[in-house]
């Protein structure tokens, strides 16, 4: 055994972790954005949006999310006319199937709001942006918080699978430090190490805000 | 002011709510809507304001068709309030935000303006001290009473109660209905679906019975309790004045 390996490489490593929280931070704020309005979309009572928008978040969440980060790996440059580079492919690949994720949740966190309040709004003459905004959504993404947490450290580990396109986060980084110094098993547990506080101190903070939101209530 | 006519309803594919309606609401009068439920006292009460939306027929309000694809209907649900059995504030709002949302996103009123406005319906109420408590703080009749302020705040020219007191203890009934009153005394056009009698032969000019779907009697108040003409009317009579 050999740990120096860790140390001597550690702002490398470092840097894949700054990679990696940014993809995680960029994916998540984009696909809660767009979760949102497919979770709208998905409970309109208008057939035309609420067809699409079902079709979309059945489509993303039967597919592997490799898949889906290959796919766009190839599509992206496709779509701009020119290579937009690994870190931009991975942002929208990811934010195009965590979207269909969060979208199941804050459809059901928007259903958990009593209809009654939705009609008392409407009944003081407010339009349907001004009772998602004021009444629904603040209500609904306070319920959903645990739930939205919990995705969001499922999305943290999944960044790592942006590794097939050859992006450099931390667990490329790490294999690429293996394949110069053969250190495998110092490497990975290390990496399983980092993975293990971050998600562990996240989970801890998702327990928190259950407690409180159960207090509330 | 308000006409309803020949409006039928159905929810899903068989399951008539309403059947061939018809009634109007003259302007500044109380009218009482009582009947069993499941009458579909309700729904024609959210037909009114397009809460609902009806298959046949037509309502017309100061002279709009609320079905009609021109109608604003934003802008006609301003002037109709609606109290509804369970309250509905919002849960995460002090009762003062609870009254002046809608003045301050609808009409754009000033933070200002809407707050001194709700300060005084809530003295009119009679809560004016619970300005800042949130509805999980305040006892059903309190909540009402809030709900009550939330609708006067838009200065509606109309007012629809959905059952305002049936979810409420027994001894919290009366100050809902004492605000109603007045409410009914000042002028206000209300349409009060509700089986408190009491507040009927107080304040409604008109009283209407409604049995499955149908409206089977409307009467001027005195005749009503006096001389109902269809058997259903009086079983139901006998029914909710037995245990007064």
């Amino acid at each position: 055994m050999d740990w120096t390996v860790v140390s001597r490489n550690m702002d490398f490593l470092l840097g894949g972790l700054g990679v990696t929280f940014q993809l995680a931070a960029i994916s998540l704020a984009g696909g809660v954005l767009f979760g949102i309005l497919l979770g709208l979309a998905r409970i309109s009572s208008k057939r035309c949006i609420s067809c699409p928008a079902t079709l979309y978040i059945h489509f993303f969440r039967s597919q592997p999310l490799i898949l889906v980060i290959f796919w766009f790996y190839f599509f992206v440059p496709v779509l701009f006319g020119k290579p937009m580079g690994t870190f931009i492919s991975a942002v929208i690949g990811f934010i195009a199937f965590e979207a269909a994720y969060f979208a199941e949740i804050i459809r059901g966190g928007i259903q958990s709001i009593p209809k009654g309040q939705v009609l008392a709004a409407y009944s003081t003459g407010m339009k349907y942006h001004q009772v998602m905004r004021y009444i629904v959504l603040p209500q609904a993404l306070k319920n959903m918080l645990p739930a939205l947490m919990t995705q969001s450290i499922v999305l943290f580990q999944d960044t790592s699978l942006a590794y097939v396109i050859g992006l450099r986060e931390f667990l490329r980084r790490i294999s690429l430090v293996d394949s110069r110094e053969v250190r495998s098993i110092e490497l990975y547990f290390f990496a399983a190490l980092v993975y293990l506080v971050i998600c562990l101190s996240m989970s801890l903070l998702v327990r928190r805000f259950e407690h409180k939101a159960h207090q509330s209530v | 002011m308000i006409e309803i006519k020949n409006v039928s309803l159905w929810l899903g594919d068989d399951f008539q709510v309403l059947k061939d309606v018809s009634a109007r609401f003259q302007k500044g009068r109380t009218t009482v809507i009582c009947g069993p439920s499941g009458s579909g006292k309700s729904s024609l009460l959210r037909c009114i304001n397009r809460l609902e939306r009806f298959q046949r027929g037509e309502i017309i309000v100061d002279g709009l068709s609320v079905q009609d694809p021109n109608t604003d209907i934003y802008k006609l649900r301003e002037n109709i309030g609606m109290v509804f059995q369970h309250f509905d504030l919002y849960p995460h709002m002090t009762a003062l935000d609870n009254i002046t949302l809608a003045p301050q996103k609808v009409r754009g009123r000033s933070r200002k303006t809407a707050e001194t406005k709700a300060l005084q319906l809530l003295e009119r109420v009679g809560i004016e001290d619970k300005a800042n408590s949130f509805p999980a703080e305040l006892s059903g009749g309190q909540q009402q009473r809030v709900a009550i302020a939330r609708s006067l705040a838009m200065e509606p020219r109309i007012m629809l109660f959905d059952e305002p007191t049936s979810a409420l203890d027994p001894e919290m009934i009366g100050e809902v209905l004492d605000v109603m009153i007045d409410l009914a005394l000042e002028g206000m056009t209300m349409i009060v679906v509700t089986h408190e009698m009491g507040f009927a032969k107080k304040v409604a000019q008109e009283i209407i019975f409604m049995d499955h779907g149908e409206i089977v009697e409307a009467k001027n108040t005195g005749v009503f309790f006096t001389h109902p003409d269809h058997p259903r009317t009086r079983d139901f009579l006998n029914r909710i004045l037995s245990h007064v």
